[in-house]
């Protein structure tokens, strides 16, 4: 039987966590943004190597100051990625809090930063990420022109059957 | 049962632990399988759905969280009772309405955030206007400083009728420069929020004269009549802003003046209602068209595009004057026909004075006379040190000059002065650390504080509290008048130290007139100088080398060795710096019995 494991989206409100799973999923980007309500589920099917993988992505409402993220869906996942939207700084402030409440809550479990929206590279707030401790694999990607988003869950993938 | 799959539910009855069965017709969405693996957000439900059931009295419910897959939006229900179920549910439009929400809630938190990002730009760039007027108005008034400084100087030297008709142009101009450049920065303030008026206690009669006479020259030189009427009941101790009033004045009746050309200016003062005066400036002149009369309160606005071209100014007067009403809680308009003159009213809150004692205003004195002082300049600009000389020719004091913070640190250190006047932006130590560093040495070897005034040719407020901050005494605005710094002066540094010498009663008549004969040597030692006649200053400085201590004078003994030794070698330096030594001595001695 193929291996399935559970990955799920983190990260604050309309940082692109929909859109990743969209163009790793689909190969689709829509500029419009639809908030997430509750928990978006999807399937994608990957090798890594040649042996065949599940991905159940989980990619859960961005959380702002009036939704919190619930830990507890994380429940049963092999891993998850923390993204941040490189034009606000604060959203890379929520994905360092967040990463520290799943440690903590969750258990320790292999993770990628992904930086989004690196279309829009020179708008961005955010220059450089702080080394914040061993395990951070950081990708800059862009849902939009797919950029980096392969390589990123391919990483987290790689991650997963270490 | 068949209600059931209309609405959209798919109701299983758990029949043990993870093991569920379909009550009921299948909805047509539902996929066959097993429930975990077409729905595999249950992974996390059941868990709580499995506590629950084990737990709930009676009849109950728990609701799981809504989730999407395959483009649909799910929820689950957990009902307990007699028998336990799920139910599962496939959206209809609650749930996008729920989505629709909570987007909303989404982009209200955007939009914030967006908004705190350019209020934060904003300011930035409100800083950088602020930085930009403050360094213009520096530049502008710099070398408008010299300009002035140096017309006025000349204004005083020997002319003839022409030379003074160029001098008497030339001045006016500079003056009408500095007008605007205090206006645009005037208005730069209120627009920054940075004008906070007075709150003290004033004569009306005061401000309005000063306003009458100013305004009064020019109207006058045109044949204009002009005249003040103040209504009996208006209280003539006030408190308010004088200044900004006097300014509200001017320019109104400047406008008054300009737009005239036969009869009469006049200005009324009503009371309006109980702290509020209400002040009206008619003239007989041209006029404002009716669909002009609200916009000429705006910037840079005037009655039409000709009046620029034939009566000049910037159009910044009156809407100066109108945001000076506002601040002051009033209100200004105008009421014009053409041809028929035009009264401009306006209201100010401006309350009578609590205490009724007039105190003497300053007037208008012409520049005072102050006594010789010992004075340090430090000003990197020649043309300004060369102007404040000039300004203080007359009142023979010394004056050391440096051109930086630094030096003038070091010469403070050396010598005791009666006044430090300090450039405010110099090369390699400026006017502020330079003067905290004075204010240090001071407290170190408990000197007696000399006044020091910055000169700077920043008009902002801030400059103004940085220089106090600092330790200054007074803060001086380029350019400067000769008036104002004599003001200054004998505000601050007017008495010079007396220096009180004990002397015997039975020498007291000839002491006054030994000290009569050497402030007449001063004289004769300053025309030796200049004649090169090193002879008589030798024989000068020997006779008071000799007889100063006799009488307690011990620097006049001093002073006299000085002009001895550097008259046998032609010093012309040191002679000059020891006559100037001399004056100030004896100015300042002042001999007072045992």
């Amino acid at each position: 039987m193929t291996l399935k494991k559970k990955i799920c989206m983190v990260g604050q409100f309309a940082v692109g966590k929909t859109s990743l799973v969209r163009r790793f999923v689909d190969q689709i980007y829509d500029d419009r943004y639809l908030a997430t309500v509750g928990v978006k589920i999807d399937r994608k099917d990957i090798s890594v190597g040649s042996s065949p993988l599940i991905l159940m992505l989980w990619d859960l409402a961005g959380e702002d100051d009036l939704e919190q993220l619930k830990v507890s869906h994380l429940r049963g996942a092999s891993g998850y990625i923390v993204v941040a939207d490189g034009c606000r700084a604060a959203s890379l402030a929520k994905a360092f809090e967040l990463q520290k409440r799943i440690a903590e809550q969750v258990g320790e479990l292999p993770f990628v930063l992904a930086l989004n929206k690196a279309d829009l590279r020179e708008q961005w707030e955010i220059q450089a990420v702080p080394a914040s401790g061993p395990g951070w694999t950081v990708f800059e990607t862009s849902a939009k022109t797919g950029a980096g988003v392969q390589e990123m869950f391919a990483a987290l993938a790689e991650k997963l059957l270490a | 049962m068949n209600l059931l799959a209309v609405l959209g539910f798919a109701v299983f009855e758990r029949v043990g632990a993870g093991s569920f069965k379909l009550r009921g017709p299948a909805p047509g969405w539902l996929p066959v399988g097993p429930l975990e693996r077409t729905f595999p957000f249950l992974e996390v439900f059941l868990p709580d759905a499995e506590e629950f059931w084990a737990a709930a009295q009676g009849y109950a419910t728990l609701q799981s969280d809504l989730w999407t897959q395959d483009d649909r939006h799910f929820g689950a229900t957990a009902v307990a009772g007699e028998q336990k179920f799920l139910i599962i549910e496939r959206a209809g439009a609650r749930f996008e309405q729920t989505q629709r929400v909570v987007q909303y809630a989404h982009e209200v938190s955007l939009a914030r955030d967006q908004i705190a990002k350019l209020s934060r730009e904003l300011e930035r760039a409100t800083e950088a206007k602020s930085e930009f007027l403050a360094r213009m108005s520096h530049e502008i008034r710099t070398p408008l400083n010299a300009l002035l400084g140096m017309a006025e100087l000349l204004a005083e030297t020997p002319l003839n009728d022409e030379q003074s008709r160029y001098v008497r142009i030339f001045r006016r101009a500079g003056d009408n420069l500095l007008t605007v450049i205090n206006d645009v920065l005037d208005l730069s303030k209120v627009e920054a929020g940075q004008i906070e008026l007075e709150s003290i206690d004033f004569d009306l009669t005061e401000v309005l004269t000063e306003a009458l006479e100013i305004a009064g020259v020019r109207a006058r030189a045109k044949g204009l009549e002009i005249a003040s009427r103040v209504e009996p009941v208006v209280p003539l101790r006030l408190n308010g802003d004088p200044g900004r009033l006097r300014q509200i004045l001017l320019n109104l009746l400047g406008n008054a003046t300009k737009f005239t050309e036969h009869g009469e200016i006049a200005v009324l003062v009503k009371q309006d209602g109980p702290g509020t005066l209400h002040f009206a400036v008619s003239d007989t002149g041209i006029g404002i068209p009716p669909d002009r009369l609200s916009s000429i309160f705006d910037n840079f606005s005037q009655a039409d595009a000709s009046t620029a071209r034939r009566y000049g100014g910037t159009g910044l007067g009156l809407s100066i004057s109108k945001r000076f009403v506002e601040l002051m809680g009033g209100k200004i308009w105008a009421e014009s026909a053409p041809g028929a003159g035009t009264t401009i009213h306006f209201t100010a809150r401006l309350p009578a004075a609590e205490s009724a004692a007039a105190t003497p205003g300053p007037g208008v004195a012409p520049a005072p006379a102050i006594s010789p002082l010992r004075i340090l300049l430090a000003d990197d600009s020649e043309e300004n040190r060369f102007l404040i000389r000039g300004y203080l020719k007359e009142s023979g004091s010394v004056i050391d000059e440096v051109e930086n913070g630094a030096q003038a640190v070091e010469r403070f250190e050396r010598d005791n002065y009666d006044l430090v006047l300090m450039d405010s932006e110099m090369p390699v130590l400026d006017g502020y650390s330079a003067t905290q560093q004075m204010r240090a040495f001071e407290k170190e070897h408990a000197r007696a504080r000399a006044p020091i005034f910055s000169l700077t040719a920043h008009a902002l407020r801030e400059a103004r509290e940085r220089s106090l901050a600092a330790g200054c005494t007074e803060h001086l605005t380029k350019p400067i008048k000769k008036a104002a710094l004599l003001d200054a002066i004998c505000r601050h540094a007017g008495a010079p130290q007396r220096t009180e010498v004990a002397v015997e009663s039975w020498l007291q008549p000839v002491v006054g007139r030994y000290l009569e004969n050497r402030r007449a040597d001063v004289g004769k030692l300053r025309a030796a100088l200049e004649a090169g006649d090193y002879t008589t200053i030798r024989t000068l400085g020997h006779q008071m080398a000799g007889s100063g201590g006799g009488y307690g004078f011990d620097p006049i003994t001093e002073i006299g060795g000085a002009l001895e030794e550097s008259a046998l070698v032609c010093d012309a330096a040191r002679i000059r710096a020891a006559v100037e030594d001399l004056a100030i001595y004896l100015s300042r001695v002042q001999p007072s019995p045992v």
